[in-house]
């Protein structure tokens, strides 16, 4: 079951990043392929609002 | 001349969020601001209101933000440049992000963008973690699982979904991993080598990489599999899968094994597997007092150590027997050295200075620490300790022998880690400062991708106060550092240690050494000597 982990030491690395930038950045400067996702968390509703939601829904 | 009062202001931000590495460089550049004396831009948990509150930058206002909440604090010596700093700040979090190519939206936008994507770090917040993953591994990319606070049921579907498609999940909690000759997280430049390294502990995973690497070995590959992984939970599921693909790596000749004390069940699967499933050379590194019995059939390739130091010595004598002992020399410095170095830095402490403290980032050198003192001076107080007896009652105040993990919740809650950001170590350096029982402060000093860009540098205007605070009630304060990191870092080693140098600072080889040292200087070198040889002789590997 190994061979996935083999091939991901020997292919060219190809990075999705999703959240801290930093990480993107580190990745860039060694000129690692990467595509970065901009993760944002869902809105926190105000609990009056949510109940209004939940009641229409 | 009468110093003007300073005016400080709040404002929350309700419901607004960046994550902290942003929030970082935002503080960093509202200081700038013109007029502004001391800014700062936080998440509003309970850890940053304290910080604040240290600063004298909370304001009642300011008191009253959530930890979904955004704050932002400015100090200024007038009511105008107070508001002006806000006005600017508000302008800088209305600036859209420096736009970057490649940069979407959603998981299936960058996967149908990156057609082969092999590999995906995920550091958002834990409760949002779980289903990105589980959709990463179907689709067939290993993952590098930074976010923490996933429970061990939600690790275990994870990894157990991982194990079945024969792909990684490194994490959670994990921040460090080199692939394919590259830095994963919070890694070091390193050179490509024979050495493969499977790692339930960051810090340990860099410090030993980084040793063999400066001692001319290479790495082939490191993979961290976060510290959860060796618990009776998750039974090894990742460690095993890890070394079963070094094993079949034909460029690893030797793996090394690294974690803090596993589960007992879980310590006994790895060892088994390793003894009955594998034939490379292997050096295990539990960081314990106590060392397992190899079975005789494998001791001519399984090898049991104490400490990263001696898993580094281990492995370099494993895998390059050739090696000239000229060449480890400058890693292992005899007890006489140690002896000179804490006889010098020891020779003016005042009769009070007693005690031993360590301000850490890297959790598992603390640990390695805390193993070290153990034997030397015994009881040794934490807010990581090795017994829960010896928990500090307040992580921010440290009591007679003290080694502070300041990597750990309390520290780190909607904060950078410190390895990225020196504010909580800074202000920690200055009331340990303050202590005259103090006899000297350790510190490590993480190099690599992912941590601070000049992290000595940013410590020498703190180094420097401490040493005047020590100073003005007629102490001195000695320090001991160690520098984990590489000449080919981004932060190169020598330059990094040349700093501290340069501000009296005595650097250490390896952590180990340090840990040592730091025993000597603060008992004045009268240490037992049987438990100093049993160090030397049992912790810090065949020399």
């Amino acid at each position: 079951m190994a061979e996935n982990i083999l091939k991901l030491f020997t292919s060219e690395l190809k990075v999705i990043n999703i959240g801290l930038e930093i990480f993107r950045d580190a990745l860039d400067a060694q000129g690692v392929d990467v595509a970065q996702v901009s993760w944002q968390a869902p809105p926190k509703l105000e609990k009056e609002y949510e109940d209004i939601l939940s009641k229409i829904l | 001349m009468i110093e003007q009062l300073a005016l400080v202001k709040n404002v929350v931000k309700r419901n607004f969020q960046r994550d902290s590495v942003q929030l970082l460089r935002l503080s960093e550049e509202a200081k700038k601001i013109h007029g502004v004396r001391d800014a700062a831009l936080v998440m509003g948990t309970v850890t940053n209101k304290e910080i604040l509150t240290k600063l004298g930058l909370l304001t009642d206002e300011g008191r009253a933000a959530t930890s979904s909440d955004m704050l932002l604090a400015v100090m200024a010596d007038s009511k105008q440049e107070t508001d002006d700093g806000l006005r600017e700040i508000e302008q800088m979090l209305l600036r859209p992000p420096t736009a970057k190519a490649r940069s979407y939206y959603s998981v299936e936008a960058a996967m149908q963008a990156m057609p082969g994507a092999n590999l995906a770090i995920v550091s958002i917040p834990g409760e949002h973690a779980k289903d990105i993953v589980l959709k990463l591994l179907d689709l067939g990319v290993s993952v590098l699982l930074f976010s923490d606070h996933i429970s061990p049921e939600v690790e275990l579907e994870l990894k157990q979904s991982a194990k079945t498609k024969g792909l990684l999940v490194m994490g959670p909690g994990a921040g460090t991993s080199i692939i394919g000759g590259k830095a994963i997280g919070f890694a070091n430049v390193l050179r490509k080598g024979k050495v493969g390294i499977v790692a339930a502990a960051g810090t340990g995973l860099q410090e030993v990489s980084v040793l063999l690497s400066e001692a001319g070995l290479g790495i082939s590959a490191g993979l961290g599999t976060g510290g959860g992984d060796v618990k009776t939970k998750i039974g090894g599921l990742m460690t095993l899968q890890s070394i079963d693909a070094l094993e079949r790596d034909p460029e690893t000749d030797t793996v090394v094994v690294v974690s803090k004390p596993p589960d007992n069940d879980v310590e006994q699967r790895i060892l088994d597997h390793i003894v009955n499933k594998t034939k490379k050379h292997y050096v295990t590194c539990f960081l314990g007092p106590e060392s397992y019995d190899v079975p005789p059939t494998v001791r001519f390739r399984v090898k049991g150590t104490k400490t990263l130091h001696a898993a580094f010595y281990e492995t370099a004598l494993t895998a390059a027997p050739q090696l000239k002992a000229q060449t480890l020399r400058r890693f292992m410095l005899s007890r006489d050295e140690l002896i000179s170095i804490a006889n010098s830095a020891a020779s003016e402490l005042k009769k009070s200075q007693r005690y031993i403290r360590g301000l850490y980032t890297g959790g598992t050198l603390e640990y390695e620490t805390l193993i070290i003192l153990r034997r030397l001076i015994g009881q040794v107080y934490s807010n990581a300790p090795l017994e829960p007896g010896l928990k500090l009652p307040d992580s921010y105040l440290s009591m007679k022998d003290s080694i502070i993990d300041l990597g750990e919740e309390e520290f780190t809650a909607g904060r950078a880690h410190p390895m990225i950001d020196p504010t909580i170590r800074k202000m920690r350096f200055v009331e340990e400062a303050k202590d005259p029982e103090v006899a000297v402060i350790l510190m490590d000093i993480m190099l690599g991708y992912g941590s601070h860009p000049d992290p000595a540098g940013a410590m020498l205007g703190t180094i420097e106060e401490a040493k005047k605070i020590a100073e003005s009630d007629g102490r001195v304060l000695p320090i001991l550092a160690h520098v984990c990191g590489t000449e080919q870092d981004p932060q190169p080693r020598s330059e990094q240690e040349a700093k501290l140098k340069h501000a009296g600072v005595h650097v250490l080889p390896t952590n180990a050494l340090m840990a040592i040292a730091g025993v000597l200087v603060s008992r004045r070198n009268a240490v037992d000597e049987d438990a100093l040889n049993d160090v030397y002789a049992n912790f810090l590997g065949s020399f």
